[in-house]
């Protein structure tokens, strides 16, 4: 625990997940949508 | 993954403040990309600002005066473009990237190598798109909206186009994971979600917004992409495909990007107007699930953009009700507003002259939109200036002025100097004065009958339509105040205290003015935060 009181180490390990987790849903859905597409124009 | 950054962790290189070209290229500082941000945006307004002057000159008198049609088309098509994705939306991400950090107690963004990224994509998609204008065919004419199959006609500037577009969207969701986890996790202790400033909260559900739909438009513009250069055949009926389908996936994209180019606008008016009625503002949590409201509504509103393409009767109905709804919300933050001024001490500074200015135009465009939603009477309207003039409503003396109020709010706690204010009433005055007489004539030449995206028009449009190019040539010449105010600002502007608006709270104003490179290395204190977080 640092001295302002907040663990430096959760914070930055909060940071990293919830970064991941957010850059996995947006490339889910950019590459999602496209891949989607692109299979369904093929049929 | 980013470099992130913690409020007890050790800054490293990013201690120093760097100097030179490394500055800006190597940029992690929030208050540097926002800089950049705002510098790339103010560039973007005025290249779209004189597309569009050049659009109102054509327009000055019918006939054809100084464009072939295809060039004209070219004009609105490049506005439209460059206003939305390069000067709105990243004058929005620079007001974030200076503004939450600074409000929430944090010491950067998040992601602060992420940020640099986000930002230098937008000067080569920008360059892209401008260097269609170059290309054989010329630049892009369908229109922003790139409806097929008239968009499967341009030339060169095709595959240019769809690239650039993907690049503005990869900036913009890049931008928004910063905005988010941001939020989530670097809120000093003590600033709980409900305790936050409007400004971020909009800001946080127009992230959402972001990734929700950019990679709708991603998907549209590569099955566009395809039926061009790849024999697909989605949006063409001769093999199975349905032009309508495009405009469907275009406007799911485009109704809730609306939203993504105005919610912004309503925290900094949240922010603005307690400031200077010196009241707290009226109805903080209504003004959250408000917001949250509008933006979820802004995704089951999509076709009434397209009434007149055709759909069975109930969806009309569905749509024409659920677009109506948006007033509902919308309604109770106009009251929220008003009720904050009720028995307040009013002074009218420019960042409240303009938010005022946001609240009664605002509501103009607001009013024009319900009757837009209207399906009989779109029918009516559907293609004419008054759409023009409903949409520039929205957007002008909406998006652009809220920007103005947020940049007239916050430039004193930037540059540590107050600015002329009596040259930002003037700026203010001439713009909100030309910018009904640019507009507001569009309603009567749309009622009347007057198509858009056309360079000539019948004679009986001449009177309203000189009117109303006399007030863009006036908007338009009235915006260069701006940036002279802000160059005479930071050069010989008064030194001002941390507290720039008497009425101001919020824990930016907490700060020394001109903020420092590394603002709340260490957290606020609780007393700190108990003085700044007062709605």
């Amino acid at each position: 625990m640092s001295a302002s009181g907040i663990d430096a180490m959760s914070q930055r390990r909060r940071v990293r997940r919830s970064a991941w987790l957010w850059a996995m849903i947006a490339a889910g859905f950019y590459l999602g949508f496209i891949v989607l597409t692109l299979l369904r124009g093929t049929q | 993954m980013a470099e992130d950054l913690t409020h007890a962790a050790p800054h490293g290189e990013h201690d120093h403040k760097p100097h030179g070209w490394r500055r800006w290229v190597y940029a992690t500082n929030h208050k540097d990309i926002g800089t950049m941000y705002l510098i790339f945006a103010c560039t973007m307004f005025f290249i779209g600002g004189g597309a569009a002057m050049l659009i109102r000159l054509e327009l000055f008198s019918p006939g054809l005066q100084f464009f072939d049609p295809q060039f004209f088309n070219s004009l609105t098509t490049m506005h439209a473009l460059i206003m939305i994705f390069g000067a709105v939306m990243p004058a929005w991400t620079g007001l974030a990237n200076w503004m939450i950090p600074m409000q929430l107690g944090a010491p950067d963004m998040a992601l602060p190598r992420l940020n640099n990224l986000s930002f230098w994509i937008l000067p080569f998609a920008f360059t892209l798109l401008l260097a269609t204008f170059f290309v054989p065919g010329g630049a892009p004419a369908g229109g922003w909206t790139m409806y097929p199959p008239l968009m499967l006609q341009t030339g060169a500037a095709f595959p240019m186009l769809i690239f650039s577009v993907h690049l503005m969207g990869a900036s913009s969701i890049l931008g928004a994971i910063n905005v988010i986890v941001t939020i989530i996790n670097m809120r000093a202790p003590g600033i709980t979600l409900m305790r936050m400033p409007l400004f971020v909260w909009t800001w946080l559900i127009t992230a959402y917004l972001l990734i929700a739909v950019m990679p709708v438009l991603a998907g549209a513009v590569t099955m566009l992409l395809t039926d061009h250069f790849f024999g697909t055949t989605f949006f063409t009926a001769a093999g199975g495909g349905d032009p309508v389908m495009f405009q469907h996936i275009f406007w799911f994209f485009g109704h809730p990007e609306v939203y993504i180019l105005i919610l912004p606008a309503f925290g900094i008016v949240s922010e603005v107007i307690p400031t200077f009625a010196r009241k707290p503002l009226f109805g903080y949590e209504a003004m959250v699930y408000a917001t949250a409201s509008i933006a979820f509504l802004s995704f089951i509103v999509w076709a009434h953009h397209m009434f007149t393409v055709g759909m069975p009767l109930a969806a009309q109905l569905f749509f024409m009700l659920s677009t109506m709804l948006i007033a509902v919300p919308t309604g109770v933050k106009v009251f929220n507003w008003t009720t904050t001024m009720w028995k307040g001490s009013l002074s009218f500074e420019p960042p409240m002259l303009f938010a005022l200015a946001f609240l009664f135009l605002f509501t103009i465009g607001g009013f024009s939109g319900l009757m837009l939603a209207i399906v009989p009477a779109d029918y009516q309207y559907q293609d004419t200036y008054f759409v023009v003039a409903h949409f520039h409503y929205v957007l002008v003396p909406g998006a652009i002025f809220g920007i103005m109020a947020g940049v007239y709010y916050w430039l004193p706690k930037w540059s540590g100097r107050m600015y002329d204010q009596t040259l930002a009433k003037w700026h203010f005055w001439l713009s909100a004065i030309f910018v009904n007489v640019l507009f507001f004539p569009q309603h009567f030449l749309g009622l009347a009958g007057m198509p858009r995206r056309i360079p000539d028009y019948a004679v009986q449009f001449t009177d309203w339509n000189r009117v109303s190019s006399i007030g863009g040539f006036g908007f338009g010449l009235a915006q260069l105040l701006l940036p002279y105010l802000i160059w005479k600002c930071i050069r010989a502007g008064k030194p001002i205290g941390n507290r720039a608006w008497e009425g101001a709270h919020g824990l930016e104003w907490e700060l020394p003015s001109p903020a420092p490179y590394h603002s709340w290395t260490e957290p606020p204190s609780d007393a700190v935060i108990a003085r700044g977080a007062e709605h």
